[in-house]
């Protein structure tokens, strides 16, 4: 019917032509005139056209040609008034595109689902604390022990990073991440390999094959994709591994990324009594996860009264593995989030406004057709279609600005993402967009129809009709949205704010050391070299003497991990003092030269030297922190310390003999900027009684373009086979610790200054309407003697009157909802009165400024003029 | 001579049975059989005639077809089908039903 209706037309008009000349032909023989037979058969059918559109009508495809008709009108109002269109494009566009920028983030990090089997079903496995803290890693002990013990689970796995490999092929060496992982891992995944098989519980015992699992990519990069790779085996690093399984394409651990797993050889290494090994597990189906944490309670219980949990342990705490590794980007996520969502509505309020004030424009066209016989449903109807697209161009520019700054946001994000998460405008990015499209044009449809609903044809066709009582209710809706914006613009301004003073207070906080001018590099060993740990030391020793050598340098040491670069804790306790114990106290074995070097102040006794050797008394240097808590005033010097030993129970895996305290250092934040009460102890590396992991050298030094190729040489010239890894800035590392809360605080920095703009375009276009609308009253003022002064006045007390009411209903707002950022804040409270107040200063003579062109522009009003305007 | 306007919701009873008794018909002859067999009284408005059976159309009670008129003139004949007949009984039944307590109200005293 659609298609053919010009074809319909004609039929009917033929077939009506008939009839009436037939009609026409009946008079004829009846007798009468030739004119009169015509005009008695066209009377008889009435208006032709009328008929046939009525006819038309009964097949109800009139609707659909109606709305075309709309938008073909739609879109020729739009293009006649092109400020107006471009205005209201581009004020959508950004909140559109915003919106869709943050939620396309969301929808990756938050919504989308682990690419596994039935992910809610995967765990992750915290140690909780008396007090509240957590713990994301469990020792060696307790993790058998819960494995073995609890029935809530289908799998329970542990699993730890591993060393890089480097796979030779064709003479060069490729490195390759590994993970080290016990026999459930794959099954708590519920992903199989595709070649092969996983790891077998016999691999996981000290002394166990070597076996290896490789990820699809590598198989396919390194192997060829020879299925015959399967119990080949393989030197990888500078062990010999059996491989015996390939993984499915596609599959990857999300939780950290890897090519290679190998088997996590459980009781091996001095690292196992720490908390460092990560679990995770798979529920059983038909378990709930507070059935789950039931469970795990009761086997609690029974690991404390077997006597081996940690005491300060509350027990275990089960997380949604997918709610755990978006961590604490949920609350900044969720907080970006809304305040993309308030930057919409001010960027609502604003179309809205300007929908409004172009309704005063259009109200004689609109009077016009009513006046005609249009029904007020298809007046509406007209408006709906002109806000529905003015929010679709706006919505499609809004997706295109979206995309286009996407790339960059992802580039810059510092938070720690899942590398495989893929962010970009999917298929639910794009259905959201819609739906905020549709909302917003809903929206204005809103606002079209009140316009409508209250227009009397008469008073709007009437000359003068400015001072008419619509324009009342309309400039008191338009003092009402400024208002609202105002009022949204704080709440954000206030976010920002906070954040920002946060940040600086992040900023501010004592590192401990100076990183100026300190650069880094790691070396890692290959566990296969199985070096011990005087080797180590030895190594260390020709290392540095050569790094010494370089020129430019004013001091150079030794560390086992450089602050801020990573955990590296043991048991710790006050020797003879069971309730002086912390069961993860960060260590680190350091050269003589390391307190110099990274200006670490000496407060009591003394720090290492050439004399603390391997065959003298072991030491240690205890941090602030840990003197003040542990021998509270009293001199610690002399006293002794036990690095291994916990609550009175020893743990043989780590223990040490007792070290005895000769100094006090300063803090240093070797963990984390944010903590509170940092503590740490130093052993010279001298006295090491295991061989470490890895290694870092730091070096003061004189910014130096080759320095990093003739440190790296230093190294290499010892032991050409040893990896090295980039040089890196010390102040780099400190600018990374802080990237999360600084990027939080760009972004909502960028978001609180959009809505200022917004907000201030807002308030001079409704400034100007109160002009032009007073603009006789104005000339009347001015004749009868009123001073420029007064009409500024005037105008910009009206301003600030709006800005006052919005500030004040902001803050309410802002107080209300601010706690929930409490938890991005550092130093700062959610309520901090400093902050309230300069943003509300901030504002108020931001609107005070937007007012002021509208009030020149009164006091420019030539009193003459003004009283023949109408 | 004075005609009266046709009841309405009978329209389409009438071209109903009309094209029952008629076989074939185009618009013209619809309207004509109507005024001729109620003796002039009824007229069918075309303004009223087209947009019903359109409507009938739609409701599958006729169907259309283009044929020639005696006079060599292209001509649109509506016939019944099936369906309308169906119609056309449920309608004649109901109308009888009105008629008759139409007819017993005002026949008592």
């Amino acid at each position: 019917m659609l298609f053919r209706r010009s074809q319909f037309d004609r039929d009917l008009e033929e077939e009506m032509r008939l009839h009436r000349e037939l009609r026409e032909q009946e008079q004829l023989e009846a007798g009468v005139a030739p004119e009169e037979a015509r005009y008695a058969a066209h009377r008889r059918f009435g208006n032709d056209l009328v008929l046939r559109e009525e006819s038309r009508e009964m097949w109800g495809w009139n609707w659909l040609e109606n709305t075309l008709q709309d938008v073909r009108y739609g879109f020729r109002m739009l293009v006649k008034n092109p400020g107006f269109t471009t205005v209201a494009v581009l004020t959508l566009a950004l909140g559109i595109g915003a919106n869709t920028a943050i939620f396309s983030v969301v929808n990756a990090v938050l919504l989308r689902p682990l690419p596994y089997p039935r992910p809610g079903e995967i765990v992750q496995v915290n140690l909780a604390w008396k007090g509240g803290g957590v713990n994301d890693a469990l020792t060696v002990p307790e993790f058998v022990f819960y494995r073995d013990h609890a029935s809530a689970f289908q799998a329970m796995a542990g699993f730890r990073g591993g060393p890089d490999l480097s796979i030779k092929r064709d003479g060069a060496s490729e490195w390759t991440s590994s993970l080290r992982v016990t026999d459930g891992f794959f099954r708590v995944l519920g992903v199989a390999p595709a070649l092969g098989r996983g790891i077998l519980r016999e691999e996981t015992r000290p002394g166990g094959a070597q076996s290896a699992v490789l990820s699809d990519s590598l198989w396919q990069k390194a192997f060829g994709a020879d299925p015959a790779v399967i119990g080949r085996q393989v030197e990888m690093g500078d062990a010999s591994y059996t491989v015996v399984g390939v993984m499915p394409p596609h599959f990857t651990f999300v939780g950290q990324p890897a090519d290679v797993f190998v088997p996590l050889q459980l009781g091996r290494s001095i690292a196992d009594t720490g908390m460092n090994t990560r679990v995770i597990a798979r529920l059983k189906p038909e378990i709930s996860l507070a059935q789950a944490q039931a469970n795990i309670s009761v086997v609690f219980d029974q690991l404390r009264q077997a006597g081996s949990a940690q005491s300060g342990q509350q027990g275990l705490q089960l997380v949604s593995y997918q709610r755990w590794l978006a961590g604490n980007l949920r609350s900044s996520l969720l907080m970006l989030f809304g305040a993309v969502c308030l930057l919409l509505l001010i960027a609502c309020a604003n179309v809205a406004s300007l929908i409004m004030a172009r309704a005063k424009a259009r109200q004689r066209e609109i009077s016009i057709r009513l006046a005609l016989g249009a029904e007020r449903w298809r007046l509406l109807r007209q408006f709906l279609v002109e806000s529905l697209l003015i929010a679709l161009i706006g919505g499609a520019a809004g997706l295109l600005a979206a995309g286009w700054a996407l790339k960059g946001l992802v580039s810059s994000i510092p938070w720690d993402i899942p590398s495989t998460t893929h962010i970009g405008l999917d298929g639910s990015v794009l259905a959201f967009t819609f739906l905020v499209g549709l909302a917003t044009s809903l929206a204005f449809g809103f606002t079209s129809y009140w316009q409508t609903s209250r227009l009397d044809p008469n008073a709007a066709l009437k000359e003068g009709s400015m001072q008419g009582g619509r324009s009342t209710a309309r400039s008191r809706a338009r003092s009402a949205l400024v208002i609202g914006e105002v009022a949204l613009s704080l709440m954000l301004l206030v976010g920002a704010g906070l954040l920002i003073e946060s940040l600086h207070r992040l900023h501010r906080q004592k590192l401990g050391f100076d990183p100026q001018q300190v650069f880094t590099m790691v070396t890692p060993f290959a566990p296969a070299a199985k070096l011990n740990a005087p080797q180590v030391w030895n190594f260390e020793q020709q290392v540095l003497g050569r790094i010494k050598a370089v020129p430019g340098l004013t001091s150079a040491a030794v560390v086992t991990l450089p602050p801020l670069m990573g955990p590296n804790n043991l048991p710790t306790q006050h020797e003879g003092h069971h309730e002086d114990s912390i069961g993860g106290m960060e260590y680190r074995a350091i050269s003589p030269e390391y307190f110099q070097t990274m200006r670490i102040p000496i407060l009591q006794g003394r720090g290492f030297q050439e004399t603390d050797t391997a065959s003298s008394t072991p030491v240690v240097v205890v941090s602030e922190t840990v003197a003040r808590a542990w021998w509270k005033g009293k001199n610690p010097i002399g006293d002794r310390l036990v690095v291994g030993e916990y609550d009175g129970r020893q743990f043989p895996e780590v223990l040490e003999p007792p070290r005895e305290v000769v100094g006090v250092v300063g803090d240093v934040k070797n963990l984390a900027i944010y903590e509170r009460e940092p503590t740490s102890i130093y052993v010279p590396a001298s006295q090491l009684f295991r061989p470490p992991h890895s290694t870092a050298w730091v070096v003061r030094a004189s910014s130096n373009p080759a320095l990093g190729a003739e440190l790296r040489r230093a190294v290499t010239v010892v032991n050409p086979d040893q990896r090295v890894l980039d040089l890196q800035s010390m102040s780099d590392v400190v600018a990374r610790a802080v990237a999360h809360p600084a990027f939080d605080a760009l972004l909502m920095g960028i978001f609180a200054a959009l809505a200022l703009a917004l907000t201030s375009v807002g308030i001079y276009g409704v400034l100007s309407f109160h002009v032009a609308r007073r603009t006789q009253e104005i000339g009347i003022r001015m004749a009868l003697g009123a001073k420029r002064g007064n009409v500024l006045l005037m105008v910009v007390g009206q301003g600030a009157f709006l800005a006052a009411v919005g500030i004040g209903i902001g803050l309410v707002g802002a107080l209300a909802l601010s706690r929930f950022l409490a938890s991005l804040l550092f130093g700062v409270q959610a309520t901090d009165p400093v902050t309230y107040a300069l943003v509300s200063v901030t504002l108020l003579a931001v609107a005070l400024a937007a007012s002021y062109i509208p009030a020149r522009r009164a006091t420019r009003v030539d009193p003459m003029v003004a009283l023949r305007y109408e | 001579m004075h005609q009266d306007e046709i009841p309405p919701g009978t329209l389409y009873l009438l071209i109903l049975r009309t094209l029952a008794r008629g076989g074939e018909m185009h618009g013209y002859e619809i309207a004509n059989s109507i005024q001729h067999v109620s003796e002039d009284v009824l007229r069918v408005e075309e303004g009223s005639l087209y947009p019903a059976l359109q409507r009938m159309l739609i409701q599958s009670w006729v169907t259309a077809k283009w044929g020639t008129t005696a006079g060599n003139r292209r001509a649109r004949y509506y016939r019944l089908t099936a369906t309308g007949r169906k119609q056309l009984e449920a309608e004649v039944s109901q109308f009888d039903r009105v008629m008759q307590a139409i007819t017993r109200v005002i026949q008592t005293a």
